[in-house]
Formats: structure tokens, C-alpha cells, sequence
């Protein structure tokens, strides 16, 4: 198979931090593949290793090919970055800020004018293009950010949260735009914590939990892993009793798993769970308040691995 | 696999200064700075010492200004590492001698306007040129200061963090050059005579006032001077390329 991405026992330590703790990937051409993980899992980490400007601590990766310790440059030639934070010139226009990045790459000036207003035009940023970046709000700003990474129609992307504090309306618009990639065979990086978005965009994901690998997998596939059932969740007042409660869910011969979650929650897989809501409670003896049926998502499957949600 | 086009490193320096040179005349105070400041100066030692005092200090005035690029070159780059446009720039294949540079010659441009427009100020405020002053050593010699006021904000760019302690840290090697370098007195410490400041208000003393262009005191001190902005800049290159090397 034709790999975007290979690393091997990837690990990045800032000092005690074991910010990424061993990861193997492979990653196919064309793909979108997506990094899913709480804070401070190693996302951004792993994408600055794989992107060279950050030297690994011990491990192997070729990106496109190339060896990331000893060919940054080839590397760099190929690929497009969309850092996590809004990284613009802020006393420069949109337009100055994208082309910058097109200028660097060594585009003809003819080719990257044109793209650039193109590129504007889809994010309906264009009547705005002439004016400086640091009058527009944080979303028009964030669309920028995402521009220029892709001015220079590059083989391989990173997205590193390219929609974090976007408004649904312009989330969308970002969607669609890193969609529309896909469809010319560029190989996309996408890191999120949200699982809508991992679930939506991704080919393929991992989820990552304190730099390693938890699961790997499409989203049907992870999602598949949590079984047939709907998942339960519901707040309690007897938080003491929690583990208790779960016992006594699991005893029923539909409810698959059971597990806590933030202070006062409980989640729990249940076959055909809207239906059989009743037969738990009477089981289970406390009041269950706040409760809330749904198909799995990615985020109970990280529920599964850690007992923990993505955003906690 | 697909052959890739090498960027024209010229070509990214080009564009790198325009981007440097933009982001500093948008910004109303450092266009004050820029241009206020050897206004202010000026005008500070015109007034405050009267016409027949002015005329010994202007030589001395108009090659002092340019140090304060010390602290607008540390500050132009701790703003780059601090905002992330610096870690942004090297995902793309750009060498980080075009960052460097380019962070140096937006600089020099400004340094040729602070020193065109001290030249006038000064003339109008009554300094005396002497009349075979030689006009290119007038301007040559405040242009080496600024070229090694630059070595010095490299040295500095590599070791703070914002742009806000750049500034601030530059004063301390801003003022000991202005004031060592013989603003205020004269340095009867042979040692400081090789400061770049002492060596090129004693050339341009010679130059303005006494129209001369012999070796010494003007050209040794010439070429002294440029030995400091060379081995500087060479210095803070290293300094800085380790610092902001993949960290
Ligand atoms: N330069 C650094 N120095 C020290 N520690 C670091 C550095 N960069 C990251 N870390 C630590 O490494 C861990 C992983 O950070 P990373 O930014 O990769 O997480 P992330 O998954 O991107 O999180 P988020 O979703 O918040 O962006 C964190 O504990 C972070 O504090
Ligand atoms: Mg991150």
C-alpha cells in the first residue's frame, strides 16, 4: 500500500511529560484521517513531529516518503499546516497573509493571485480580502488560518483543530472546504476533540489518550466495537452508591456495560434501551434524572476505553 | 515521485522583507518610533544646549540615534516566535538564513530613513558641515552603527521571549553604548574607545566638522566598526539559529 504517513514508536518527552508515548501509524494516500483526543493527549505534539519543525525524542516517521530527520525540507515542500492557535500577520491583509505562504512555496505569481481570490470567494471572505486580519473576528480569522494552509494545493494537510470555537454556520463552511480536498486526492491530518467532526469527516481515526494509542479503526468499526445498543445515560443523586448501581444495571440481561462518568453520571449500553428505560429503573431503585437515549457516538467509545469524556 | 520546484531563495528573502517592512509602517507607534523618535532627539539637544553647543554634539547626536534599532530588531523577532508566525514560516521550505536576513534588511531600510532625516534636522538646526565634508561618510558612518546596532538585536532576539522584555532589555545595552560611546563624556578609558559608538562619533566628528577623510581617525575606524557589525551578526546568527532551530 502506497503510505501518506508511517511512524514507528514515536515518542516525544518534554521532560517528564510524556506528551507522545510510543505511536505507530500508517497512514494511506488519500485519505482523511482523523486524531481524536482530549486535551493535552498529544495531538498537536504528534502533528508538530510529523510536520518537522519538532524532533522527535526517540522513534522513526516518513512522511510522502521522506525520512522527517533528514529530509525537512523535501517534506516541507509537499505539505500544508493549519496550526492549532490563529497564526496570522496581523498588520497584513488576508490576501498579503495568504500569499505569503504561496510565495514561500515559490508559486508563480499569476497562479497564486487567482487561487487565492478563488479560495477567498468559497469562504465568502473576499469583500474583506483587502482589509488588515487583526479588524476581522475570530471566525473570519480562523477561516484564514485554514486558507493558508492549502494555498499551495499541497499532497499532504494537517488540520489541527481547524474548527475550534467556530460557530455551526462557518463550521460547516470549513467542513465542506476540507471535504471538497479530499476529492483531489490530497492526504488529509485532521485533529479534533469534537467527535462530530471525527465521526463526520474521518476515512479512519485513532484515539489517543496521554500520547498512545487507544483505538484504531473507521468510525463504523469503533462504534461497532460498543456493541448493538443504545446508550443510557443519567445523572444520580447517590454518587457513594455508583459502582453499586452499575452492578445492579448489568444485571439485566440487555444492558451490556456499564460505566461512570464526570461526578454524577452514569453510562450504560442497553439493548433497545428508549424502550426498556423503565425496566432499569426499577432495578437500579434510585431516581434517575436527566436522562438522555442515543445511538453511540466516538465519544462513548472513549467513554468505553477511560471512563472519561473527551471534554472533562 | 514527483519532482519538486527548489523556491528561489532570493525570491523569499524579497518577499519576507516587503512582509517585515509592511507589518512595521501599518503600525501607528512604530511609525512614532521610527520617525518621532529622531525627531525628538533632535530636538532634545538642540534645545536643550543651545545653537553653539549643538554644533560640537550633532555629529555625536545623529550617529546615536540609529542604536535604538537594537531593540526594534529583538522585538520584531521575539514577536514572531511569541505570536507562532515564526513556527508557522518553517512548515513551508523557506531557509531560515531568508527569516534571519529578511528581519535584517527591513531594518536597514529603516535605518536609511532615521539617518536621512537626522542629516536634515540637523542641517536645519544649525550643526556645521564642515564645507568639504565628504556628504557619503556623512551618511556611511551613522549606516555602520545601525548595521551593528542590528548584530546586537540579533544577540539579543536569541535569548528573550516577548516582544515586550525585548524592548525592555535593550535598553541595557542601548544606553552604556550612547552613553560610553561618548554622548555625554568622553571616554578616557582606552577600552571604550573601541565601543562602535566611540569609534564612530570620533570619525564623524572628524568628517563633519573637520571635513577630513584621513585612515585615522576615519577609515580604521570605518573598518573597525564594521568588524563589530560583522562579528556581531555573525554571533547573534549562530545564537539565534540554535534557539530557534527545531526546539
Ligand atoms: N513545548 C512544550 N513543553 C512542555 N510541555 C509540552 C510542550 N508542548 C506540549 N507539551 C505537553 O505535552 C502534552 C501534550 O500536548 P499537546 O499540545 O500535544 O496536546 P493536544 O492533544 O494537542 O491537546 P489540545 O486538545 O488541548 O490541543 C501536554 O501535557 C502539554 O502540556
Ligand atoms: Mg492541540
Amino acid at each position: 500500500m502506497d503510505l501518506a504517513i508511517e511512524t514507528n514508536n514515536l515518542k516525544k518527552y518534554f521532560g517528564d511529560i510524556h506528551a507522545v508515548d510510543g505511536i505507530d501509524l500508517q497512514i494511506p494516500r488519500g485519505s482523511l484521517f482523523g486524531v481524536l483526543g482530549p486535551h493535552g493527549a498529544g495531538k498537536t505534539t504528534t502533528l508538530r513531529m510529523l510536520s518537522t519543525i519538532l524532533h522527535p525524542t526517540s522513534g522513526e516517521a516518513a512522511v510522502l516518503g521522506f525520512d522527517i530527520k533528514k529530509d525537512a525540507r523535501e517534506i516541507k515542500k509537499r505539505i500544508g499546516v493549519c496550526p492549532q492557535e490563529l497564526v496570522l500577520y496581523p498588520r497584513l491583509s488576508a490576501r498579503e497573509n495568504i500569499h505569503l505562504i504561496a510565495q514561500m512555496h515559490g508559486m508563480a505569481k499569476k497562479d497564486y493571485k487567482e487561487r487565492t481570490d478563488e479560495l477567498l470567494g468559497k469562504m465568502n471572505l473576499l469583500d474583506r480580502a483587502s482589509s488588515l486580519v487583526k479588524g476581522y473576528s475570530g471566525g473570519m480569522k480562523r477561516r484564514i488560518n485554514v486558507l493558508m494552509a492549502v494555498i499551495h494545493e499541497p499532497e499532504l494537510l494537517f488540520f489541527d483543530e481547524p474548527t475550534a470555537g467556530l460557530d455551526p454556520q462557518s463550521r460547516r463552511v470549513v467542513w465542506d472546504f476540507i471535504r471538497d480536498f479530499q476529492e483531489k486526492e490530497s492526504t488529509i491530518i485532521l485533529t479534533t476533540h469534537s467527535m462530530e467532526e471525527a465521526d463526520d469527516l474521518s476515512d479512519e481515526l485513532i484515539i489517543i489518550d496521554h500520547g498512545k494509542i487507544i483505538s484504531q479503526g473507521t468510525p463504523d468499526e469503533l462504534k461497532g466495537k460498543l456493541g448493538e445498543g443504545d446508550i443510557l445515560e443519567f445523572k444520580i443523586k447517590e454518587m457513594e452508591q455508583r459502582d453499586e448501581i452499575i452492578e445492579l444495571a448489568k444485571t439485566l440481561d440487555f444492558v451490556r456495560w456499564g460505566k461512570p462518568v464526570g461526578k454524577h453520571r452514569i453510562v450504560l449500553n442497553a439493548l433497545d434501551g428508549l424502550r426498556r428505560v423503565s425496566e432499569i429503573m426499577d432495578v437500579v431503585k434510585v431516581k434517575m434524572e436527566d436522562i438522555s437515549v442515543r445511538k453511540n457516538t466516538l465519544e462513548d467509545v472513549f467513554i468505553d476505553l477511560t471512563g472519561r469524556r473527551l471534554r472533562d | 515521485m514527483e519532482q519538486k520546484l527548489n523556491p528561489k531563495v532570493t525570491q523569499q528573502l524579497w518577499y519576507l522583507t516587503v512582509k517585515n517592512f509592511k507589518s512595521m509602517i501599518r503600525e501607528v507607534s512604530q511609525l512614532i518610533w521610527i520617525f518621532g523618535y529622531p525627531l525628538l532627539f533632535m530636538l532634545l539637544f538642540r534645545f536643550a544646549y543651545g545653537a553653539e553647543v549643538y554644533v560640537f554634539m550633532a555629529p555625536g547626536v545623529t550617529i546615536l540615534g540609529p542604536v535604538v534599532l537594537i531593540s526594534q530588531l529583538a522585538g520584531h523577532f521575539a514577536d514572531e516566535k511569541e505570536s507562532g508566525t515564526l513556527q508557522r514560516l518553517i512548515t513551508t521550505p523557506v531557509s531560515r538564513q531568508s527569516i534571519l536576513l529578511s528581519g535584517l534588511f527591513s531594518q536597514l531600510i529603516v535605518a536609511v530613513i532615521q539617518i536621512v532625516l537626522m542629516l536634515l534636522l540637523s542641517f536645519l538646526f544649525g550643526a556645521s558641515y564642515h564645507p568639504n565634508a565628504n556628504i557619503f561618510l556623512v551618511f556611511l558612518i551613522p549606516f555602520l552603527v545601525a548595521f551593528s546596532s542590528l548584530g546586537f538585536g540579533l544577540l539579543l532576539a536569541s535569548f528573550v521571549k516577548s516582544a515586550g522584555s525585548a524592548g525592555g532589555l535593550a535598553w541595557f545595552i542601548i544606553l552604556p553604548l550612547q552613553f560610553l560611546g561618548g554622548l555625554l563624556v568622553s571616554p578616557d578609558v582606552l577600552l571604550l574607545e573601541f565601543l562602535p559608538t566611540a569609534l564612530a562619533l570620533r570619525a564623524m566628528t572628524a568628517v563633519m566638522i573637520d571635513g577630513s577623510v584621513a585612515f585615522d581617525p576615519v577609515g580604521l575606524n570605518l573598518i573597525l566598526i564594521t568588524i563589530w557589525g560583522i562579528g556581531l551578526i555573525l554571533l547573534g546568527i549562530l545564537l539565534f539559529r540554535r534557539k530557534t532551530a527545531i526546539l
